[in-house]
């Protein structure tokens, strides 16, 4: 696919980075020249400098002729117009970044009115993550797949204390599920039968819901069954705004904590189920005197990376059962979900997430990028027709870095192994390096178009620009 | 440092090499060169091995770091070069540092030769000369970039290294499509030469040389005087000028006309002014030569543009001994040898973009005197040229001048006269080829030292790959950390 990205901030470099290594011709503009040469030397991408939201500029680089066209831009509406303009260009599908809470109402009329065929608010998105694992049982568990039959869980190697030191294929505990992949020392390791386990390893597991749920129950060191009442937010900006919102409207009782007064006003005033304290957040007397250690749930949204990391680590230490905070650089997600924190979360990430699914449109049903973006767990339909139907697994030439964790067929879920053949229509959640994605594609899909093909339509008269 | 990956890399390259060696096997079996023969054989045997060993080196991890890109391409272009002198030697053409000296000259599309008896050589051996030529001209590394898709993001690292020019940049969002673009290009434009030189009446297989020698901007002919005997045939002199001339238009022109971007195409600064300073020296030299050496305008029109451009564009064919011209036509050659043509064209030397935007610089500078707080960015057909590109191409020109003073003294000890020592360096650092006096057109390079055509062997390199590829990679601290 031919894909246009305007704006290289963190969101399109982590977008341009997911896409370009897949199968995708992808073109960044930007005004600043810094943020392309960092995307240039990294990624193979075509850099344009320039406004994006200029017409000729947008004619230049085909924007018309493009299948795709994603505007992130610092500014909503600057996204809007480019939105707009390629759309009149001819572009069939284009995005854009709407972040501003207030024109969170007229998604919809962006949708059907101004014909933007997907608008991602990285704040909205991170806040009902937040708030899907506040509201969920387990906080191992991360996300659901297949409609909520399969789980993809992580689990600290410490809690199941008889794995350590075994090869998994020795261990005898993963009944019904899968290792897809052990965090260790800052690496992803994609495990087979003869990796050994070692006790500070992460695992991620998929598997069959109810069967990881007992395994889980059966230890009670990997955490209580917990659904939280009461939660705390840190900082006042729009995802906890959203946060609050979301959790409000589910009946939780909500406390935010803001240093800004005109903000608290507006929250109070805005969250009337909500209590709004004016203060400051760092201040560990204030903490005390609003019951921290009472919480079920603490939320670090503040601005601040390292500030989120300190108060999310103080409220684990005072014994808050689940604790979330916000990262804004992906790259250090793994590493504080390591040091104990329950969950940090990366709106780019998960904005990014958003977009590459409604990219890849039907291929994948449901998909989630982990340690900070190296992996994604994705849910694809076998199509009919697919090279991988009727061949052995072990003999249709998986990549290395592509695990099928499981397979949901007419309703039944199961872990497919070395001899299961797969058919079509078949459900198959499946962990995968980045890097790997084109090689997992070309297992399920059809070949579509081949070296010929891409030098011909390279030349086909596609700079004209179009004009209607 | 990532040398697994360097190795396959350079495994990879050797095995395109290999195999690349098949055209002049086939050559040597129709001619029934038996000595040939098993040199091609017992080369590809060598480059098999070698290639097939490097290839697999694990690596430590699949990705490769900026420095590791610089790594391979000079490595990989010393490596390469090693390994094409193999034939020359195994076929008992030329010893060791002949040998080598003469594959550096035809990857680096330069074209100087230190053959005494070219003549006498077997036919697959010349074949092989001319094909380094071509496999050189756009790049042996932006050729693997093409065919294999191994080198990943640092593709762009590898492909910017390689490529000449201020700023090399790819026109499509994959580098591995744009090499497939920019190899296709090169091919149709080699064929069409090809067609062309056939036409004009050379046999085949003197078209082919000829086709190879003039699309890369190369020089190797069959003859030690090369082309004085077709000097009388004026379709091929014109059609080998024409096709010159093309080989130094910067190759993503070439694109832009193909997908209908006339205008852009024809109105890129660069081209316009390799064009008017072609035009100028033509019309220059052919007034200076208009009476005292040809009775004719057009003889001397002709034989002048087939010169100019041999030399501007850096290629050195030679059909006259320009060596015998008035002073004032030898000095324009020998300014041009520091001009070159366009980035991003198959030529050599400083290119015709680097000098307008010094020109620039000298004019803002020249401006400043007067209004010492003008803003004057360095605005190069319409778009304004980054800061960095400005100081990387003021920096290119001081380093050239540099290593072309440290040259002709190193190369002074050689004994030659100056006219001569000064022309060998320039003839190589530029990828001309062809100097004056004792390196002019009827002379050669045979007549240095072994050092010495180590020495310029070294300059050759140097120049192709623009100066600072590989004096990074040779510095200290390259190395250190």
């Amino acid at each position: 696919m031919d894909i246009l990205i305007v704006g290289m901030g963190k969101l399109g470099y982590k977008l341009a980075e997911t896409l370009s290594s897949g199968e995708h011709n992808i073109t960044v503009v930007d005004v600043e020249e810094q943020a392309l040469q960092r995307a240039v030397n990294r990624l193979d991408v075509l850099a344009v400098t320039g406004n994006g939201a200029q017409l000729q500029l947008l004619q230049e680089v085909g924007a018309g002729k493009k299948d795709l066209v994603v505007a992130v831009t610092s500014s909503d509406e600057i996204n809007v117009l480019i939105c707009l303009t390629a759309k009149k260009l001819g572009c069939p599908r284009v995005a854009a970044r709407v972040r501003h809470p207030e024109y969170a109402g007229q998604i919809d009329f962006f949708k059907e009115q101004l014909a933007i065929d997907f608008i991602t608010n990285p704040e909205l998105d991170t806040a009902n993550e937040v708030a899907r694992y506040l509201l969920r049982g387990y906080t191992s568990h991360l996300e659901s797949f297949a409609g909520g039959r399969v789980g993809l869980f992580e689990v600290p190697a410490q809690g199941l204390p008889e794995v350590v030191g075994k090869t998994l294929a020795e261990a005898d505990v993963f009944r019904d599920m899968l290792v897809v992949a052990i965090y260790r020392d800052g690496e992803v390791l994609i495990p087979s039968g003869a990796t050994r386990v070692e006790s500070d390893d992460l695992l991620q597991l998929i598997g069959r819901r109810e069967a990881v749920t007992a395994l889980i129950r059966g230890h009670g060191a990997l955490g209580q069954r917990h659904v939280a009442k009461k939660v705390m937010i840190l900082g006042g900006g729009k995802a906890a705004f959203y946060l609050a919102g979301r959790l409000l409207a589910s009946g939780l009782s909500v406390k935010i904590i803001e240093q800004d007064e005109e903000r608290c006003n507006y929250l109070a005033a805005q969250l009337p189920g909500a209590l709004v304290i004016c203060g400051d957040g760092t201040d560990l007397d204030l903490l005390q005197d609003e019951n921290l250690a009472e919480m079920d749930a603490l939320v670090s949204f503040t601005g601040h990376d390292e500030e989120n990391l300190m108060l999310a680590l103080l409220g684990k230490q005072q014994g808050v059962p689940k604790v979330v905070a916000k990262v804004s650089r992906s790259n250090f997600v793994p590493i504080i979900e390591q040091l104990g924190i329950d969950r940090a979360v990366n709106p780019v990430l998960i904005s990014a997430g958003e977009l590459v699914r409604f990219i890849q449109g039907g291929q994948i049903a449901s998909l989630s990028l982990m340690f900070g973006g190296q992996a994604e767990v994705l849910e694809m339909v076998v199509p009919p027709g697919a090279p991988i139907i009727g061949r052995k697994l072990s003999e249709a030439r998986i990549p290395q870095g592509v695990i099928l964790g499981a397979v949901v067929r007419r309703g039944q879920v199961f872990i497919p192994k070395g001899d299961s053949v797969l058919q079509g229509q078949d459900r198959v959640i499946a962990f995968c390096l980045h890097r790997e994605l084109p090689a997992l594609n070309k297992l399920f899909y059809p070949k579509r178009k081949g070296l010929g093909h891409e030098l011909w339509t390279g030349r086909k008269g596609a700079g004209k620009p179009s004009a209607d | 440092m990532n040398f697994g990956l360097v190795a396959r890399v350079l495994g990879n390259l050797l095995l395109i090499e290999g195999a690349a060696m098949v055209f002049p096997l086939g050559i040597s079996l129709y001619y029934q060169e038996r000595s040939a023969v098993i040199g091609f054989l017992l080369s590809m045997g060598i480059l098999g091995l070698t290639g097939l060993f490097l290839s697999n080196i694990p690596s430590s991890s699949p990705r490769l770091k900026a420095r590791e890109a610089i790594l391979i391409v000079t490595i990989g272009w010393v490596v390469v070069s090693f390994f094409a002198a193999l034939p020359f030697v195994l076929s008992g053409s030329a010893f060791l540092v002949d040998a080598f000296f003469e594959a550096v000259s035809g990857l680096t599309t330069t074209g100087a030769s230190v053959l005494r008896d070219v003549e006498g050589l077997p036919k697959g051996v010349l074949f092989w000369r001319s094909l380094l030529h071509w496999l050189g001209g756009m790049g042996i590394l932006v050729l693997t970039l093409a065919i294999l898709p191994i080198l990943g993001v640092v593709g762009f690292q590898v492909f910017k290294a390689e490529s000449p020019g201020p700023s090399p940049d790819k026109f499509t969002p994959r580098i591995a499509a744009t090499s497939k673009i920019l190899y296709t290009i090169y091919g149709v434009l080699t064929a069409a030469i090809l067609l062309g030189v056939r036409a004009a009446g050379v046999p085949w297989f003197e078209s082919f040389v000829l086709a190879f020698g003039t699309v890369s901007t190369g020089g190797f002919g069959l003859y030690s005087d090369s082309l004085a005997r077709w000097s009388a045939n004026s379709p091929l002199i014109v059609l080998l000028a024409a096709a010159m001339f093309l080989a130094g238009v910067n190759f993503s022109l070439y694109y832009d006309l193909a997908k209908g971007r006339w205008r852009q195409a024809l109105g890129n600064a660069e081209l316009r002014w390799y064009v008017a300073i072609m035009a100028l020296s033509v019309l220059t030299v052919a007034l200076n030569l208009y009476g005292p050496v040809y009775g004719s305008i057009g003889e001397a029109l002709k034989q002048a543009w087939f010169q100019v451009g041999s030399v501007m564009t850096t290629t050195g064919y030679s059909t006259v001994d320009f060596d015998l011209w008035p002073s004032f036509s030898k000095g324009i050659l020998f300014t041009l040898m520091f001009v070159g043509a366009s980035a991003g064209s198959t030529s050599g030397s400083v290119k015709v973009v680097r000098l307008l935007v010094a020109a620039k610089v000298v004019k803002r500078e020249l401006s400043r005197v007067l209004h010492p707080r003008a803003a004057k960015p360095v605005v190069i057909g319409g778009r304004v040229m980054p800061p960095e590109v400005v100081q990387g191409v003021v920096g290119f020109l001081l380093l050239y001048a540099a290593v072309f003073a440290l040259g002709f003294l190193v190369i002074s000890l050689e004994g030659l006269d100056l006219l001569s020592s000064m022309g060998a360096v320039a003839a190589t650092l530029g990828n001309v080829g062809v100097g004056l006096g004792a390196v002019g057109p009827r002379g050669s390079f045979a007549s240095f030292s072994s050092p010495g055509k180590l020495f310029l062997s070294f300059l050759m390199l140097l120049g192709r790959l623009e100066l600072f590829t590989m004096l990074a990679a040779l510095s200290p601290r390259f190395w250190r950390e």
